[in-house]
């Protein structure tokens, strides 16, 4: 999960996974051209649709049932995910390469709670779920936004986007007020988290190392190549952080539910406080996407109260077993202890509220 | 890269149309598109950076990206190590499983773990007033979730009078009685992390020595007073008759 891991996987994953086909690539000229490269590279793709294309052959059965399930629950995590998380990085490398410098930073306001209050609604115009946020939000400190700034964004984008609350609409529409709940929850956590790490005297120290130096590189290096390149590299920089990252959270997202009995949460689901706390307790395990999450938690509404399901609602896009991999690229582990007591403790109290309210 | 180990299982799985196995149908046009998009940009990795980089092969033991700058201090535990090692473990072997096995759908290990029927409001979509409105024709297409809907709203056996059911799903064994066992398919609304598992039951002495778990069948027949007495379920199909099948292309229902 940290820095090393992060840059050596993807030399490991095709070599396992595809059999030997591609190692004439190693130890080759340092300065080879492109073509071979492409060609290599390629050549891994044809050899991975081979293997593809040859293993049901392996045929059904090859695993116990509960290994399979914790196989098929992990790749369904990222397959669900991976169109988010590319999506955040092709937006990323639209802010920090196409968009001028002072895009972002020019027209908001200066005063702080003003500008953080602005930032929770840049996700109106980003609409990406949360675990695109992740590399979307470590393009914007790149860019020139504090560490305050770079949380409030995290945490309001996914909930404050259009595609979220269209489809919470279409789930809940206004009933309960569990829509508002969510949109006005998310705003206030946001902007809260923002508020107490502004207070802290000391934001470089919540980054992780390999990230803060990378915010210490100046920003205008690399140009020899053009914006294409930087485009590229910044592509290839990003997914190798992301997606070792995203693999091992959905490894723990899809060992937990395959390990816990869910009839253990749903129980719960009718006393007032305890509601809320086991959906949240769900929402931390299934790590679903913000803009999709309402969608699954529609079943439950006749189950659980309404301050639950608000719960789940908050919470969810905020922490969940996935995005802590995801973060964990970015900030240190305190940190996100830290983010993940104050968002629990706040998403409770809505929950709490929106229960005694309904 | 992992890119492409993503995008070409996905692609891959698309094409022969089983990514349904993982997400729901409305999310594959985009996925497909943007697996796409990524596929391009990694190839590009490829075509436009030069090897200097070391960044695709032979990376073993060197930490590459010697142009950027490192942490400078080395992993000083060794607790640091073997959790590196660990994520690297896990990451290639589900880069391995992406590959290799063979796509599944979820088993009845995850149905009985999730409890069959245990979320209620996806089974509310076939009212009993609808039901009684359809004709003979309609009771033909009902599905597991038709039926498990209709099942939970109301027990009362004139209702069922005379309607046959014919449904097919996966057999999921009841625990709390070795004589019931479900026809259950999973319900997806995401993708299959938030499958639900809904079923029929069915009452069938001994049906152990006749069929597995897992395995698919197709059951016709009519409702009855379940004649278990430790089952919760106050009504059960008896079947009239029962045919294994194969597993269809669309496992989930939605």
């Amino acid at each position: 999960m940290s820095a090393p891991l992060l840059h050596r996987d993807p030399g490991h994953a095709p070599g396992d996974a595809g059999g030997h086909g591609h190692d004439h690539a190693h130890g080759g000229p340092r300065r080879s051209s492109r073509t071979p490269l492409l060609v290599v590279g390629g050549l891994v793709a044809l050899l991975l649709v081979v293997v593809r294309l040859a293993s049901p052959a392996l045929g059904p059965g090859l695993l116990p049932d509960t290994a399979q399930d914790f196989v098929t629950l992990t790749i369904s995590v990222i397959v669900e995910s991976m169109p988010f998380v590319l999506l955040g990085i092709v937006l990323s490398i639209v802010v920090q390469v196409w968009l001028p410098q002072a895009f972002f930073t020019s027209w908001l306001p200066r005063q702080p709670l003003l500008r953080r209050a602005v930032i929770s609604f840049l996700g109106m115009f980003l609409p990406v779920c949360e675990c695109g946020n992740v590399p979307l939000a470590r393009g914007l400190v790149l860019k020139g936004f504090t560490v305050s700034e770079s949380m409030t964004f995290l945490l309001a984008a996914p909930i404050l986007n259009p595609i979220t609350i269209i489809t919470t609409h279409q789930a809940f529409g206004w009933s309960d007020g569990i829509l508002v709940a969510r949109l006005l929850g998310g705003f206030l956590i946001a902007n809260l988290v923002g508020w107490l790490y502004s207070r802290h005297p000391d934001p470089e120290s919540l980054l992780t190392k390999s990230f803060a130096a990378e915010c210490a590189l100046p920003t205008d290096h690399a140009h020899a190549g053009g914006r294409v390149r930087e485009s590229v590299e910044l592509f290839r920089r990003e997914m190798s952080t992301m997606m070792p990252a995203l693999f091992i959270g959905a490894a723990i997202a899809g060992g937990i539910q395959t390990a816990v009995p869910r009839s253990v949460l749903v129980t719960l689901g009718s006393n007032p406080v305890w509601s809320v706390l086991a959906m949240m307790v769900l929402a931390f395990v299934i790590s679903l996407c913000s803009n999709v999450d309402a969608f699954f938690v529609l079943p439950f509404a006749t189950t659980f109260m309404p301050g639950g399901i608000a719960a789940f609602l908050v919470f969810g896009p905020i922490i969940d077993v996935k995005m802590l991999a995801l973060l964990r690229t970015t900030y240190r582990p305190r940190v996100l202890a830290q983010l993940t007591l104050v968002v629990a403790l706040t998403s409770a109290a809505i929950g709490l509220v929106v229960n005694f309210l309904a | 890269m992992l890119t492409l180990v993503v995008g070409v299982s996905t692609l891959w799985l698309a094409a022969t149309g089983q990514l349904i196995l993982y997400i729901h149908p409305r999310y594959v046009v985009f996925t497909v598109v943007m697996i796409a998009i990524g596929m391009v940009l990694s190839l590009g990795v490829l075509a436009f950076l030069p090897a200097r980089d070391d960044h695709d092969h032979g990376a073993e033991e060197a930490p590459p990206g010697s142009r950027r700058p490192r942490r400078r201090r080395r992993g000083s535990s060794t607790a640091r190590g073997v959790a590196v090692a660990a994520g690297a473990v896990v990451t290639v072997g589900i880069a391995v499983a992406l590959v290799v096995l063979p796509p599944a759908t979820l088993t009845s290990a995850t149905a009985g773990q999730r409890d069959v029927n245990s979320s209620t409001a996806s089974l509310n979509g076939t009212t009993v007033a609808d039901a009684k409105a359809g004709d003979a024709d309609a009771y033909k297409s009902f599905s597991v979730l038709d039926w498990a809907g209709l099942l939970r709203q109301t027990s009362d056996l004139a209702f069922f009078e005379g309607k046959t059911a014919d449904v097919v799903g996966f057999v999921v064994p009841a625990g709390d009685d070795p004589d019931v066992f479900y026809v259950s398919r999973f319900v997806v609304t995401c993708c299959a992390v938030d499958a639900q598992p809904v079923g029929v039951p069915v009452h069938l002495d001994d049906w152990q020595s006749q069929l597995q778990a897992d395995e698919w069948v197709e059951v016709s027949g009519g409702f009855r007073t379940n004649q278990s007495s430790t089952s919760t379920d106050p009504v059960a199909l008896v079947p009239e008759s029962l045919e294994k099948v194969g597993q269809p292309s669309d496992p989930y229902l939605y």
